[in-house]
């Protein structure tokens, strides 16, 4: 009893392994169009309707298999989306950052050209900090008194002046902006000529007034004010002249002085790298003076600048 | 087992394996999972082993491998061959070793799946298909193992269930009797 269910088994075993090289062989070895071809097409055929409409019947399982699939490949594409967008934005930020560092050297080297500016020994230095008010009056620079600043330095950028130098450590330095309330400067129009004494506009931390004009001074708005060249009081630094300090944007003719609103060329607001122009109070070139002098009216304000170099170094906004 | 008694067996194996194969092919290849599909008619023949024995394994895996590359335009005989003897080599362990283990079927459905994958790698070389043997294809095969085994309870439950009462040797039944019919159980020996 026990050889024979053997024997059965093993014999079925041998027979469907047998049937089945057959039909491999067979199927392997025959022409597409060969007879185990056409049974399996055949089959097909017959089966096909039955196959669609089980698909049919099929498919909204599948659908929804599909949809949950999708989902969870979804939510992974979405990290790894998530994570390349701020890994761009990184290097975005970055990208830009360089780009602004970059702008505002290619304005100083354009500054510096146009003014002459190497003779006041100019310290390259960046913006370390902000102060975290809304009027952003004072900044700090990362060159101090071992880089040969001090106190009054005047501070520029690419687009005119910035500030000057109010405190000074080893390895860096206060400086105080155009707008803080405590600044003044002695400045002219260069269109006119006439000499006033730029200060912060009170109660609008974005403008500068210019005031003490003679009552007869002819402004417009558009004149550009620079640097004098003279000292405003006894604490104030000797500015470098023709540096540019803003662009006048109304008259004001209410008192016997005249004085003119005046919008800071320099952005305070996105300051990064400056120059403190070290040498400022025992230097005056000559050929600065010579060029402030002669500013042609309304045309230009950086020691003989022309309005389209104002306008590449940032100075003719 | 007479021809009267094995016949609702044979009718609802049948049924089943033309579900699972319209299943697998109509859905469940369709629906990737770790960038692979589960193929659950491996893990079909050898339960059907497991559960109705050798013969009825071998004959199942046949067929059920001649309707697989009937309806997949595949090699006829490929899949065949592979599930006759996977179904055979199961239904062998049921009746040699007889495990009852909670985890058999789990470890049966990947050892299978794992035969059934490089059973077909292997033939399909031998039959001179210009594949190159890659880490990719490696990674394929071990994934799909990973995620038949992830399926082999539940398709295990399927098939137990919708097999239940019709067959010839039902492995609780036969622990019952083996405890009732004398001379086997414990409290009889003491």
């Amino acid at each position: 009893m026990y050889d024979k269910s053997v024997r059965r088994r093993r014999a079925v075993l041998a027979a469907l392994v047998v049937l089945s090289l057959i039909l491999l062989t067979a199927y392997f070895g025959e022409a597409p169009g060969g007879r185990l071809h056409s049974v399996q097409r055949g089959f097909l055929t017959v089966i096909s309707p039955i196959q669609d409409g089980a698909n049919k019947a099929l498919k909204p399982v599948r659908d929804l298999l599909g949809w949950a699939g999708d989902t969870l490949h979804a939510k992974g594409q979405r990290n790894q989306l998530v994570k390349q967008v701020d890994r761009l934005r990184r290097q975005l930020v970055a990208d830009q950052a360089e780009k602004q560092s970059y702008r505002e050297l290619l304005a100083l080297y354009h500054l510096d050209s146009q003014l002459s500016i190497g003779n006041y020994h100019p310290v390259t230095a960046t913006v370390v900090g902000k102060s975290p008010n809304i009027w952003y009056a004072t900044v700090t620079i990362d060159k101090g008194a071992a880089d040969g600043l001090r106190v009054n330095d005047p501070v520029i950028n690419g687009e005119g002046l910035v500030g000057k130098v109010v405190q000074v450590a080893s390895d860096g330095a206060q400086v105080s902006l155009l707008t803080d309330s405590t600044f003044g400067v002695s400045a002219r129009l260069s269109a006119s000529g006439a000499t006033g004494i730029v200060q912060p506009r009170v109660g609008d931390p974005n403008d500068l007034l210019l005031q003490y004009l003679p009552a007869n001074t002819r402004a417009q708005p558009g004149d550009y004010v620079v640097t004098s060249g003279t000292v405003s009081s006894g604490d104030d630094s000797l500015y470098p002249p023709g540096i540019p300090i803003g662009q006048v944007t109304s008259v004001n003719e209410e008192s016997a002085f005249r004085s003119v609103n005046v919008h800071p060329l320099a952005d305070l607001h996105n300051l990064d790298v400056v120059q403190v122009l070290t040498a400022a109070r025992s230097s005056l070139p000559a050929n600065l003076s010579r060029l402030a002098a002669s500013l042609p009216p309304g045309q230009s304000a950086a020691g003989g600048a022309s309005a389209e170099q104002l306008a590449s170094t940032g100075g003719g906004r | 087992m007479t021809a009267d008694s094995s016949l609702p067996l044979l009718v609802r194996i049948a049924a089943l394996a033309v579900v699972a194969v319209f299943l697998q092919i109509g859905v469940i290849s369709e629906v990737p999972v770790f960038g692979v599909s589960v193929d659950i008619s491996p893990l079909l023949v050898c339960f059907l082993g497991l559960l109705c024995g050798s013969v009825l394994g071998a004959i199942g895996g046949f067929a059920i491998g001649l309707l697989v590359d009937l309806l997949l335009l595949q090699t006829l005989g490929l899949t065949s061959l592979i599930f006759t003897v996977l179904g055979y080599w199961s239904g062998r362990l049921r009746e040699l070793r007889d495990p009852q283990a909670a985890l058999t079927p789990l470890l049966v459905g990947a050892a299978g799946s794992a035969a059934a994958m490089l059973g077909y790698s292997l033939i399909e070389f031998l039959l001179g298909v210009d594949a190159p043997v890659s880490l990719e294809l490696l990674r394929e095969i071990v994934v799909g193992v990973v995620v038949n085994t992830l399926v082999a309870l539940p398709v295990w439950a399927i098939v137990r269930r919708s097999l239940a009462g019709s067959l010839p040797d039902d492995p609780r039944r036969r622990r019952r009797r083996a405890y009732t019919t004398g001379g086997l159980s414990p409290l009889s020996r003491a």
